[in-house]
């Protein structure tokens, strides 16, 4: 028994995310187990996904991000309107969609490179400093976009990067070719940079670092605010490439709507990926299946028609389980 | 810094003073009714922030309404909770305003200042989400139900009471609930109508998009989507048409939206008829507002004036598109 505990401490979510594959492959398979169901369950999780993988960075040092829902919006309608002044003053509509995914990735940095600012230097709570972008960037949103939409006028290049990607040799039922859209791609390139960075670079050693014990890095002379402020960039980034994803898939940005509650959903994986709160513990990994964990949650609840008011007790059930899987395992 | 202190301070009591003295006429206005003299008028319009489109609608034609009377003096606020729209409104009371146009963010929270309203005498109408008790002079609403019947009763008759239906409803709430009983209680008359899934888009298109996805790869044969609003008919087009079943079913929605009244209009097969449900309402109520105040005689104009409008919900085909087609609008 010694063994088990700490594996399920390490392995939980993995435990989790395999049984619930199971019991869905096992009761309803013929549609579950359909490669263009478990391709859409990638594809409506890679926005969030990137998320949290830049999420898993800021609480691995002990912070929070609750700003990323909003700043994606933030980001992705500035790059429409880019987009859109530059198509209009005749700039090509390549290059136009090139301009905007610059705009997105740009300001996704500069606004994350924001919060890092207050929570490193300026000696604001992550909590609070990521706050005041949670609702401060969709305040911005709303009056660019007047409450309504911000629409792309690229009608072939923008919508391609979001429907084209990989081919997978599968096709749907009805004939059309099945791919790895580029937003799924850049979901799994981003893990496993991330993986990489957290496992092999002095950069990541010091993410821990500070999260363990910030005051023992201090001491030892390392910088711990410069840590701190990058993984807020780095979260903001992340951001701007979700931002990207998500614009392309939907050609447009829904000032109210867009990103709303991701930052639970990005905490949510993060959490039941195995990477504790407080900081210092964690990897990412652990976050990737937390995401596919939740986007299957969602997904098994169409499939086997939950009615909608009982949703929420499904869901939050599930994830007490997975979380309660590894914390068990770690106390004894 | 003593002398920029004093600066601050002479400028904040200028300010507080012409305030006050801007203030005082129209407080005076406020309590004596049907005063036959007209004067500048002030009015607080108090609506939900814009968080999809039909509020972004909403707002738009607020704007448009007030525009339209530069007499008046306007009080114009959005709220994104009750708390919010409460203290909204309890700061036109102390600015004293005569009239009051509000959209309720929610009905029960704002029933209790509601009444606070009507007791101070001032003039209080109410639009599209109602109050739990009748606090209001005016109550001018949409007819959430028809909504549901109208749109369920021309899927019903183009598929000739025979066929698989889709219900997309929107977050759970009261205005939800009216449209999609209503539908249900259409599709339930009909044996031959199977409604094969009912799922929530929460009135989002991102979310509809992907919940149809779904809905999609459990039904081979779908013939038509009865979505609570436009926004959602919008996504689950765009998921209908990826997976290349456009040609198998087609949609309605509802709302008024100006693309999706686009669509109808030009013959778009997958939207033969949308139902109207204009964020215009809004605009009915602040115009309402002036003509019963404007002239200061508002109790005579209340004794004939309907307590309670509820404007219906009207069938948009490709022969009547055109007049529910407004180009500028957000929404």
């Amino acid at each position: 028994m010694r063994g088990v505990a700490p594996f399920l401490t390490r392995y939980g979510v993995l435990v989790a995310f395999v049984a619930l594959f199971l019991v869905n492959a096992i009761w309803q398979g013929e549609v579950f187990l359909k490669p263009e169901n478990l391709r859409n369950l990638l594809n409506q999780n890679a926005a969030v996904g990137i998320i949290a993988v830049g999420m898993t960075f800021v609480i691995l040092t002990g912070g929070i991000d609750l700003s990323v829902g909003s700043l994606m919006a933030l980001a992705a309608a500035l790059g429409l309107v880019v987009l859109n002044r530059a198509m209009a003053t005749g700039v090509s509509e390549g290059t136009a969609v090139w301009l905007a995914a610059a705009t997105m990735l740009g300001s996704g940095l500069a606004l994350g490179m924001l919060n890092g600012l207050f929570v490193a230097w300026g000696r604001v709570a992550p909590f609070i400093a990521t706050l005041v972008g949670l609702v401060g960037f969709r305040s911005l949103v709303l009056a660019l976009a007047n409450g309504g939409e911000v629409r792309s006028s690229s009608m072939e290049t923008l919508p391609s990067l979001g429907t084209g990607g990989l081919p997978t040799g599968l096709a749907s039922a009805g004939g059309t070719p099945l791919v790895l859209t580029w937003g799924v791609v850049l979901f799994l390139v981003v893990t496993l940079v991330a993986e990489f960075v957290t496992r092999r670079t002095r950069f990541g050693r010091l993410v821990y670092a500070v999260g363990s014990n910030e005051r023992a890095v201090r001491y030892s002379a390392v910088n711990a605010s410069v840590a701190k402020f990058w993984v807020y960039a780095l979260s903001g980034t992340m951001c701007g490439l979700a931002a990207l994803t998500l614009s392309a898939r939907m050609n447009s940005v829904a000032s109210g709507s867009m990103g709303a509650y991701y930052e639970l959903d990005a905490i949510a994986a993060v959490v039941i990926g195995g990477t504790s709160l407080s900081g210092g513990v964690g990897r990412v990994w652990g976050t990737f299946l937390g995401v596919l964990l939740l986007g299957m949650i969602t997904n098994m609840l169409v499939v086997a028609n939950v009615p909608v008011y009982w949703q929420g007790v499904v869901k939050g059930a599930i994830i007490l389980l997975a979380v309660l899987l590894q914390r068990s395992a770690a106390k004894e | 810094m003593s002398v920029r202190c004093l600066a601050a301070v002479s400028l904040l009591a200028s300010a507080f003073l012409a305030g006050c003295q801007s203030g005082q006429p129209s407080a005076g206005g406020a309590g004596t009714e049907g005063d036959a003299a007209p004067q500048r008028i002030v009015i607080g319009v108090s609506v939900p922030a814009a968080d999809h489109g039909w509020t972004a609608g909403v707002i738009w034609w607020a704007e448009q309404a007030m525009a339209l009377y530069p007499n008046v003096e306007w009080k114009f606020s959005t709220a994104d909770t009750p708390a919010k729209q409460i203290s909204d409104l309890e700061t036109m009371m102390a600015a004293g305003v005569d009239g009051i146009v509000v959209l309720a963010t929610e009905s029960a929270p704002l029933t209790p200042i509601a009444k606070q309203i009507r007791e101070r005498g001032i003039l209080l109408i109410n639009v599209d989400r109602g109050f739990l008790e009748p606090a209001a002079d005016v109550f001018i609403e949409g007819d959430n139900k028809a909504f549901g019947r109208k749109a369920a009763e021309y899927i019903v008759q183009r598929l000739n009471g025979q066929g698989n239906v889709v219900i997309l409803e929107g977050i759970p709430s009261t205005v939800n609930t009216d449209r999609v009983e209503a539908a249900r209680s259409v599709f339930a008359r009909y044996p031959g109508i199977r409604i094969l899934d009912q799922q929530t888009g929460m009135w989002n298109r991102q979310k509809a998009m992907e919940v149809m996805q779904t809905i999609l790869l459990k039904h081979p044969k779908i013939d038509a989507v009865w979505a609570a609003d436009d926004d959602m008919a919008l996504g689950a087009e765009q998921a209908i048409r990826e997976a290349g079943r456009q040609n198998e079913m087609w949609l309605i929605g509802g709302g008024g939206m100006k693309d999706v009244v686009k669509k109808v209009l030009d013959r778009d097969p997958m939207y033969p008829a949308t139902v109207t449900y204009s964020p215009s309402m809004i605009a009915v109520g602040i115009h309402e507002a002036v003509s019963i105040l404007r002239d200061g005689k508002r109790t005579e104009i209340l004794k004939f004036f309907p307590r309670h409008i509820t404007l219906d919900v009207e069938l948009v085909t490709p022969e009547n598109a055109q007049q529910y087609y407004f180009p500028d609008s957000v929404y």
